[in-house]
């Protein structure tokens, strides 16, 4: 078997990177397939929280890449019925504890046993971020609708363009339809136009969102929700399915007027 | 008027200068210079000149060599060299057919030789000004004169290609970027340079010639960086409020500002008037600007 890597990044903290990677791992291990998340912000992990995985942490990336354990005892397995692994980020190292010759090592061989890998990269375009594109094949930029994230993500775009990771995909995230609608927010085609790289994911602005990374149970397990539909439908694009990108068309009615309002205000609480 | 093949001597007035047909190779040339002052050497017994060298690209052996002939093979004292950087745009077709001239001094001894009355065109002080380059430190006295009278041409001629393109032979090509430039790319180039797609804001180009943009121009960019004031820059869409042009740094003004947000602008052409960075709607590259919008804040 051999798996693909894709690493999930957008230059600009907080935009969602760690979220995206937690939904789009466990959609496509509900999808059926093999996958291993690795996160790779050393020093600041978190996706484990997000994945509900933070108790049974003993080994880490850093263990696994200076050899104090073997690969499969890093890896954690989900809470959940699908073959989907965490490989967790050391906490008390930082990104030069590691190498991107050792990152991609580590990456072919789990490509050997897993369908997709999956790298959570940490924000900025240091060290960390050059380990966390080293191994992969492909990448997912996630960006929201605000200028400053999409100017980081056109910076990590050129990046990954000139270290040969071409035509990345673009997830816009966090897009709040009514915002857009009142011609507030950029929509699609503002970023795409600026961006001009293909767009693989909207996940509207959704309070499911914070809700599930707090419990620990990514949003994608429950694909009635806006974001968690949003999500599913990601990880089937990622798996090479023709899925439609949906259209955020805000519903009317003072309800969903209300939900947008909360929704929005539950940006404030959502992890990187 | 004489001829000679490839060499020709016009008199007008009381100035002469020596045309010599630009395509012949200088190995031609220069024997025809040689045949020529041979046997009409002694028509020129006492002078200065100054030699134009026109649109030619020539080695400073070459520009050595021009000098020795013309001194040992007649009374003439060459001072300096110089070209017309302006002859292509004045629309004098004589000047710029013209390769070589040389304009002997009408009364021997005038040092340095005036410039002859019938071409105002361009002197070293000017040639001076589009090209911004250091000049070597003279290193003697007299002699040195004419040796940084070459040092100059040549560094003008470097300024030279870099500006009128594709007529000169050694010409840096125009560079094509055929992916978006996007933040924290930058990019220099001794030439033109081409991009097939958007300039992002956080990007920047420094081109000696011209920079032109089939896309939407929101980056930082500086046409004719060496120091070329009439290079331009061209954009399917200007929204960048900042850029260059040789020495002349183009800000908008708070209207132009207003303007490219509601994206009503088409093609748009950058260039130097007076001093200032114009920007007006794209009518063509040899077109006539007149009612470009003043980009000084």
């Amino acid at each position: 078997m051999t798996g693909k890597t894709i690493v999930i990044t957008s230059g600009k903290g907080g935009v969602g990177k760690t979220t995206a990677t937690a939904n789009i791992g466990t959609g496509l291990a509900m999808r059926g397939h093999k996958v291993v998340v690795v996160d790779t912000d050393i020093g600041l992990r978190n996706l484990d929280v997000i994945m509900g995985l933070e108790n049974r942490i003993v080994y880490d990336l850093v263990n696994v890449i200076e050899g104090d354990c073997k690969l499969n005892q890093a890896m954690i397995s989900d809470k959940h019925d699908y073959e989907l692994f965490l490989i967790p980020a050391a906490q008390t190292r930082d990104k030069n504890s590691i190498s991107p010759e050792q990152l991609r090592e580590m990456c072919a061989e789990l490509e050997k046993e897993f369908d997709y890998v999956l790298i959570d990269c940490p924000a900025g375009i240091e060290q960390g971020f050059k380990n966390a594109t080293a191994a992969a094949q492909e990448a997912i930029i996630v960006t929201t609708p605000e200028v400053s994230a999409i100017r980081d993500a056109d910076r990590v775009i050129g990046l990954l363009e000139s270290s040969g990771l071409h035509r990345p995909k673009l997830i816009i995230n966090r897009i709040a339809a009514e915002m857009v609608k009142r011609g507030d927010m950029m929509d699609q085609k503002d970023v795409e136009s600026l961006l001009a790289v293909e767009v693989i994911g909207l996940v509207p602005a959704d309070e499911h969102t914070v809700v599930a990374a707090n419990r620990g149970i990514p949003v994608v397990h429950n694909p009635k929700s806006a974001a968690g539909g949003a999500f599913l439908r990601i990880a089937a694009r990622v798996d090479g399915e023709d899925v439609p990108l949906m259209d955020l068309e805000p519903k009317t009615g003072l309800f969903s007027k209300f939900k947008g309002m909360v929704g929005m205000s539950g940006r404030a609480y959502s992890h990187a | 008027m004489l001829k000679t093949g490839v060499v020709q001597v016009i008199a007008r007035g009381t100035d002469v200068a020596f045309v010599i047909d630009e395509k012949a190779s200088f190995d031609v040339v220069a024997a025809e210079l040689r045949e020529y002052l041979s046997t009409q050497g002694s028509l020129w017994s006492k002078g200065d000149i100054t030699i134009n060298v026109g649109q030619r690209m020539l080695a400073r052996e070459e520009l050595t060599e021009i000098k020795s002939i013309i001194e040992t093979r007649s009374g003439l004292t060459v001072t300096r060299f110089w070209f017309s950087p302006d002859s292509l745009d004045s629309g004098d077709l004589k000047i710029e057919a013209k390769s070589v001239e040389t304009t002997p001094a009408a009364s021997p001894a005038k040092t340095p030789a005036p410039p002859p009355a019938h071409n105002e065109i361009v002197l070293p002080e000017t040639v001076l000004e589009t090209a911004p380059v250091t000049m070597e430190e003279p290193a003697g006295e007299t002699a040195a004169e004419s040796v940084s009278a070459v040092e100059s041409i040549i560094e003008s001629l470097k300024a030279k290609h870099n500006k009128n393109g594709t007529r000169n032979r050694n010409i840096t090509e125009a560079l094509f970027i055929k992916s978006t430039f996007r933040s924290g790319e930058s990019l220099s180039h001794h030439g033109d340079v081409v991009v097939l797609a958007d300039v992002n804001p956080g990007a920047e180009i420094r081109a000696d010639g011209d920079i032109v943009v089939l896309g939407s121009l929101k980056g930082w960019v500086h046409a004719g960086a060496a120091g070329d004031n009439k290079a331009v820059i061209i954009a399917l869409n200007l929204p960048s409020t900042r850029f260059q042009i040789g020495k002349y740094l183009g800000v908008a003004p708070a209207s132009a500002k207003r303007k490219s947000n509601s994206s009503t602008s088409g093609p748009m052409i950058a260039y130097v008037r007076s001093r200032s960075i114009h920007v007006a709607p794209f009518a063509g590259r040899f077109a006539r600007y007149n009612k470009g919008v003043p980009y000084d804040g």
